[in-house]
């Protein structure tokens, strides 16, 4: 084939390229921005119900507010926020066990979620693996730019242990760092 | 041995259960500066829940010639005397413009047992005046207040008394300033009030406004024009004092407040702080003087726990653990008090209370609640 045909075949079909090409981009597009519709709607719904989840938490009913979180779960499984919400709640209610399995979603699903790796700290300290709790701890340090709670808890491991003078030093670095504007 | 092991368990547990409920809310550091140096500036804002549920705010009695907020707790010793005091006050005065307002500062997260406490002794004091509840102590927070029972009188908008604690001579004076607010001659000759200029306070409320941002060289010409406008506003100098310090410029903070002496000689924050920081300089026999003279006075609670501090740095442990008890009871959120009692702590080899004392501080710093 001379160069003169190819052109010509190439401007023969291209009306018809063209338009099935802005037909695939179309869909594309419109298929692209409904899944972005609808996983910004899933993640709006999860927030909502986190948000109602939490104010319940503060408000003191912690087995309501770990029902709305796992609904919050439900409603987005890929929201590492509602499993570390949830963890929390989980651990204030005494089961430290399905509290560190919410938190280890939390850090499959982020492995830098700066406070799940506390939480898991806080979930072995109270089942009493101080040592564990340790390890823990000083791994979220790692993770964490603003570690001064972190610092608290592994202050309390500290005491735990009876090991006063490294919780003097955890809970004044604790200070330091707040004031420093790292909290 | 296994009683041992359920009473760490428990411990951990209680320490556990109080950090899961955190809530972290930062609030400014210089909350203890401005206590007791803010006449003439705006009152901060509130609205709070009376025990019904109800909510009331001072905006509501702005036709009142005065709003007295008095911020108690059931477990201050002084403050069911206090109490009782202003219901008598009220009961007279209420229709003559001036409005009581209570707010309870018994805890940070109020229980329901804190609750019952609290309507228990409204009940037996027989309190008609509004009661709130500051849920997290926000209130208390902005007002910056230092000792419980503590006053303060709100009109037309600013702050024109404040009172910490119930000191004899003090609480008189203030009643006396009420009297003449309501339009009754005062038990004595009032002595002429000092006011701010108002172009003072704006600017250092612009500088404390850059401190907070942590635009600190732009807070320290503004500073310095409040003082330069107004030589007698001594929370200037005491801000200004404070910055220097958060930057390491001791020498320069000490000079500041040695220039606030010279324009208020007897005021007892400004040898409070400038006591403080002769301390942390090591010169103690000069720091204790000023610093038991500014006691003395007994207006400005800071200067128990910079004395008891300074107490603890000579060696005087005894005397030091008995002035900081005093400065827990006068008011038990201050985290100061805690972070230097555990530093006296610590310099005495006493890690386990150390220990303790810095945990508190960094609860209350953190706004760790149970």
């Amino acid at each position: 084939m001379k160069t003169g045909e190819r052109r010509y075949i190439r401007s023969q079909s291209s009306p018809g390229a063209a338009f099935a090409l802005l037909v695939l981009i179309l869909n594309f597009f419109l298929l692209t921005s409904f899944d972005a519709y609808a996983e910004q709607d899933v993640r709006g719904k999860a927030e909502s119900l986190l948000k109602d989840a939490t104010a319940l938490f503060e408000e003191g009913s912690t087995d309501k507010a770990i029902g709305l979180a796992g609904e919050a779960v439900k409603a987005d499984p890929g929201y590492s926020e509602s499993y570390d919400r949830l963890g929390y709640m989980l651990l204030k209610a005494g089961k430290n066990d399905e509290a560190i399995n919410a938190f280890e979603a939390a850090l499959k699903i982020n492995p830098q979620h700066r406070t799940s790796k506390t939480g898991k700290g806080l979930a072995l300290l109270q089942k009493g693996d101080a040592t564990g709790a340790e390890v823990v701890l000083k791994d979220a340090l790692l993770l964490n730019p603003y570690p001064s709670m972190t610092h608290y808890a592994l202050g309390l491991v500290y005491e735990k242990m009876n090991n006063y003078e490294q919780a003097v030093l955890q809970f004044k670095e604790g200070i330091r760092t707040f004031k420093s504007g790292k909290r | 041995m296994r009683h041992n092991l359920e009473k760490v368990k428990t411990f951990a547990m209680q320490a556990v259960l109080a950090v899961v409920g955190a809530v972290i809310i930062f609030f400014a550091s210089t909350a203890t500066a401005r206590a007791l140096l803010q006449m003439g500036a705006p009152a901060p804002e509130f609205s709070l829940k009376d025990l019904d549920g109800k909510d009331v705010n001072p905006a509501q009695f702005s036709a009142n010639k005065g709003v007295v907020v008095l911020f108690w707790a059931t477990w201050s010793s002084n403050s069911p005397k206090a109490l009782r005091k202003f219901e008598a006050f009220y009961r007279k005065y209420k229709e003559r413009g001036i409005q009581v307002i209570g707010i309870n500062a018994d805890n940070q997260a109020i229980s329901s047992g804190d609750l019952e406490k609290v309507k228990k002794l409204a009940q037996e004091l027989d309190i008609t005046f509004p009661l709130l509840l500051d849920k997290g102590l926000k209130t208390f927070h902005d007002f910056s207040i230092i000792a419980l029972p503590s006053t303060i009188v709100i009109s037309e908008g600013k702050i024109s008394y404040e009172l910490a604690g119930l000191p004899l001579v003090g609480t008189e004076d203030m009643f006396d300033f009420l009297l003449a607010l309501a339009g009754d001659p005062p038990r004595k000759k009032p002595e002429p009030e000092y006011m701010p200029r108002h172009d003072a306070i704006a600017d250092a409320g612009l500088a404390r406004g850059f401190v907070k941002k942590k635009r600190y060289g732009t807070a320290y010409p503004l500073f310095r024009k409040a003082i330069e406008k107004d030589p007698r506003f001594i929370l200037a100098y005491v801000e200004l004092a404070r910055l220097c310090e958060t930057e390491g410029k001791n020498a320069e903070a000490e000079d500041v407040l040695k220039k606030a002496l010279l324009a208020a000689p007897e005021n007892v924050v400004a040898q409070s702080e400038l006591g403080y920081l002769m301390t942390k300089a090591g010169r103690l026999k000069d720091a204790i003087d000023l610093l038991d003279k500014a006691a003395k006075v007994d207006s400005y609670p800071p200067s128990h726990y910079y004395l008891a501090y300074a107490f603890g740095v000579s060696g005087q442990l005894k005397e030091a653990l008995n002035a900081f008890d005093q400065a827990v009871s006068l008011n038990p959120y201050e985290p100061e008090i805690y972070l230097l009692r555990a530093e006296v702590y610590e310099k005495n080899n006493m890690l386990k209370e150390s220990s303790a004392d810095y945990r508190k501080a960094l609860e209350l710093i953190l706004k760790i609640k149970g």
